[in-house]
């Protein structure tokens, strides 16, 4: 008999515990000396814009004509938020549709070494996500908004997907290595992407004419935008770009930029920096002086001025951002979770795992809004504090445990604690109100939180 | 003695003796948690006295200037420190938030982590010399004879641990200079596991073995998950989820073993 040397916590433990001990002891001596990596699953250097401050305004089509938000549509929109649906590197580091595509908008910070050119650019067929859609060409392209999606086919920057239902499966297995998604997760997903709109404009009215509130600079580029190039009358910049549709053709264009290009919106697109499909250009003065070079059109300095004013027009919101803050998550988590109603009742396994993963995840990630103790750049509120991360961190608990009885198919008890949970909410909420202050929705707690962390970093270079 | 006086007697001895046992089955319980608690204390005394040494080797290092060495010896005080977890700031929140904190690490492993495992020691020796004085004193009170470690508290630290398990550290996690995370979570599930295995085991195998038997399984998944190559072997979603299952399972034994329902806050 091979006699193994004792592991220090077998000192400890009672004698009535041979058995379990014995097997605890096999493990614990089976498992390797871990190694140490100062590497996580992404490159150092990345940054993936987890803005907790301002993010961008999204608006549904169903509740701006005064309906609400739908099963589908919340099951979609959690799902865009649920890493689990992808595979590999994104799933294992939480990355999700909306980590490039911040509330259906873009990420025009998104960073990762070796995969963007610039910020808010990403290689879909780079190695990291899916080996196998590697093609060894560092072709990174823009991350586009996905507000008015339903309007802009084909998709993907050279229009190869004629549905988005085509294009949102090829996100999902092609560029993430994801598993086959269900017909459910598709039309959910769909239903999701087709319900974001395009952000209010006041400067525009109907047939994407300019409205008097525009600027008279903006005016002139919208004469000019219309107006026949001096070397090609059957062309004008609306000629691709066309107001009363969007301002695209759903076409693909050789421009000179590197192939066929899809016509991008206008619409928002202040909002959607970089410009062009490999996001090469930061302003509109860029795009405008490119075309007037490419196509000879002869703009005088004044009228590349009333273009550009005219695009930022044509770009412009009402309200792009939103400021973040405990009611704005809590609303949205009760939008996720009261997928779970639906889920119980039927007996839906699949999706009460993934409202719970996502739901507690999003509970977790709030609950790290507020700092514990430990971290020391924020004064003051300690009890509030304490009893905030309690009640967030009580709240993923609770769901975690309508899984474990759904997974024993109790649905019964699954119902009755979710039914907990939904008490726990609203005391929760009343918790993290109170802890508000001294939370990272603060901007100067944000500020001083931040410091710190540039600090540290600060200190290991 | 009239018969309804004799009726109502026996049920008077009957009440009285039905509370004796319930007494004398609670007194046993809290005298068995008594016990794991205090069985728990040297285990604790030990992985401090791990944390601490390595402070100590840390402080010669820096003051010989080697580098290596003291890497290794952060990193050796770390794993100590890391086990001990559980109750570190359930009991010691003080002392915890000298030794630990984070991001804001002007003092503590943090702190010296950030320089040291850039290659610098400038400027390390005083949050050194702290640390060494800061585990100084945690051991000094935790080996006190008057210091008891209190079932609740040990319960709330263990639960609270096991959820934090499951904190994603794909991005580098709370050590990411050290590159120790991996190692880190490798010993909180140990912390995890002494304090349920000696504190609580058989007392709640007594009164309910089939959760008892759960919350093994529960932690040898989580030990299993934890047990890979490097961080990038982690699966994250799967080690959230056994965490918090964990968590869930360590908060249900508690109203078998007559404890409060633990909070996870801090």
């Amino acid at each position: 008999m091979i006699r193994r040397p004792q592991s220090p916590l077998s000192r400890y433990l009672a004698p009535t515990m041979g058995v379990v001990a014995a097997i605890a002891l096999g493990l614990a001596l089976a498992r390797a000396e871990p190694i140490a990596t100062r590497e996580g699953l992404l490159p150092p250097g990345t940054e993936l814009n987890e803005d907790v401050l301002d993010q961008p305004t999204e608006l549904f089509a169903s509740e701006l004509a005064g309906g609400k938000r739908s099963y589908l549509l919340n099951l979609g929109d959690l799902l865009f938020s649920s890493p689990a649906i992808l595979g590999g590197v994104a799933r294992q580091a939480g990355i999700s549709c909306a980590t490039c595509h911040q509330q259906g908008s873009n990420n025009a910070k998104l960073f990762i070494p070796g995969l963007s050119r610039r910020p808010g650019t990403f290689d879909t067929t780079g190695a990291l996500f899916n080996p196998k859609a590697d093609n060894g060409v560092f072709d990174a392209v823009r991350v586009p908004s996905l507000r008015g999606a339903k309007y802009l086919a084909p998709y993907t920057h050279d229009g190869r997907f004629a549905t988005l239902r085509e294009f949102t499966r090829h996100a999902i297995v092609n560029e993430f290595a994801g598993p086959e998604p269900s017909p459910q997760v598709l039309d959910a997903l769909v239903n999701y992407i087709q319900e974001i709109s395009f952000l209010p404009n006041p400067k525009l009215a109907a047939g994407g004419r300019l409205s008097p509130e525009a600027s008279e600079a903006a005016h002139r580029g919208e004469a000019l935008f219309n107006k026949p190039f001096r070397r090609d009358a059957a062309m004008s910049c609306a000629s691709c770009h066309k107001p009363d549709s969007a301002f695209v053709d759903h076409q693909v264009h050789d421009v000179g930029t590197g192939g066929w290009i899809k016509t991008p919106t206008l619409l928002n697109a202040n909002f959607n920096t970089p410009y062009f499909h490999d996001g090469r250009y930061d302003g509109y003065d860029q795009v405008v002086d490119y075309f007037d070079r490419r196509f000879d059109i002869g703009l005088s300095e004044s009228e590349r001025r009333d273009l550009v004013a005219y695009l930022n027009a044509v770009g412009d919101a009402k309200e792009p951002v939103t400021r973040n803050s405990v009611q704005a998550e809590f609303d949205e988590l009760a939008q996720f979770a009261s997928v779970l109603e639906t889920a119980i009742r039927e007996h839906n396994r699949e999706s009460v795992a993934l409202t719970v993963d996502v739901v507690g995840s999003e509970w977790r990630e709030l609950g790290e809004k507020i700092p514990p103790q430990s971290d020391t750049s924020v004064r003051g509120g300690i009890a509030e504090r304490r009893q905030a991360r309690a009640a967030v961190r009580g709240l993923v608990l609770t769901l975690r445990q309508v899984e474990m009885a759904v997974a024993t198919n109790d649905f019964d008890q699954a119902a009755q604690v979710y039914a907990d949970y939904r008490q726990q909410v609203v005391a929760a909420a009343t918790d993290l109100k109170r802890a508000e202050p001294w939370s990272l929705f603060n901007p100067p707690v944000y500020e001083a939180h931040v410091t710190a962390m540039r600090r540290l970093a600060g200190l290991a270079q | 003695m009239s018969r309804p006086t004799n009726i109502m007697l026996r049920v008077a001895a009957s009440l009285l003796l039905f509370a004796m046992v319930a007494f004398a089955g609670r007194a046993q319980a809290a005298d068995s948690l008594a016990k794991g608690a205090a069985d728990y204390k040297p285990f604790a005394v030990e992985r401090i006295g791990i944390a601490l040494a390595g402070a100590k080797d840390l402080q010669a290092a820096v003051k010989a200037g080697d580098v290596k060495a003291a890497q290794a010896a952060w990193i050796k005080s770390r794993k100590g420190w890391e086990a001990a977890e559980p109750i570190t700031g359930e009991f010691f929140a003080k002392l915890d938030e000298a030794i630990d904190a984070w991001p804001d690490a002007k003092q503590g492993y943090h702190a010296i982590e950030a320089a040291l495992f850039a290659g610098k020691l400038d400027g390390l020796a005083a949050p050194v010399d702290k640390l060494v004085a800061d585990l100084g004193e945690f051991d000094k009170q935790l080996k006190a004879p008057s210091f008891k470690f209190s079932p609740q508290g040990l319960i709330n630290g263990a639960t609270k641990l096991a959820y934090e398990i499951g904190e994603n550290k794909s991005k580098g996690g709370e050590s990411p200079n050290a590159g120790t995370s991996l190692s880190d979570m490798f010993e909180n599930v140990e912390g995890v596991e002494a304090v349920y295995k000696i504190a609580f085991h058989s007392t709640l195998k007594a009164r309910d073995p089939k959760l008892a038997g759960r919350i093994i399984e529960k932690i040898e998944d989580v030990e299993k998950l934890v047990k890979v190559k490097d961080l990038k072997n982690v699966d994250q979603p799967a080690l959230k989820k056994a965490g918090e299952e964990l968590a869930v399972l360590l908060q249900n034994s508690a109203a078998k073993l007559k404890l409060k329902k633990p909070a996870v806050g801090e």
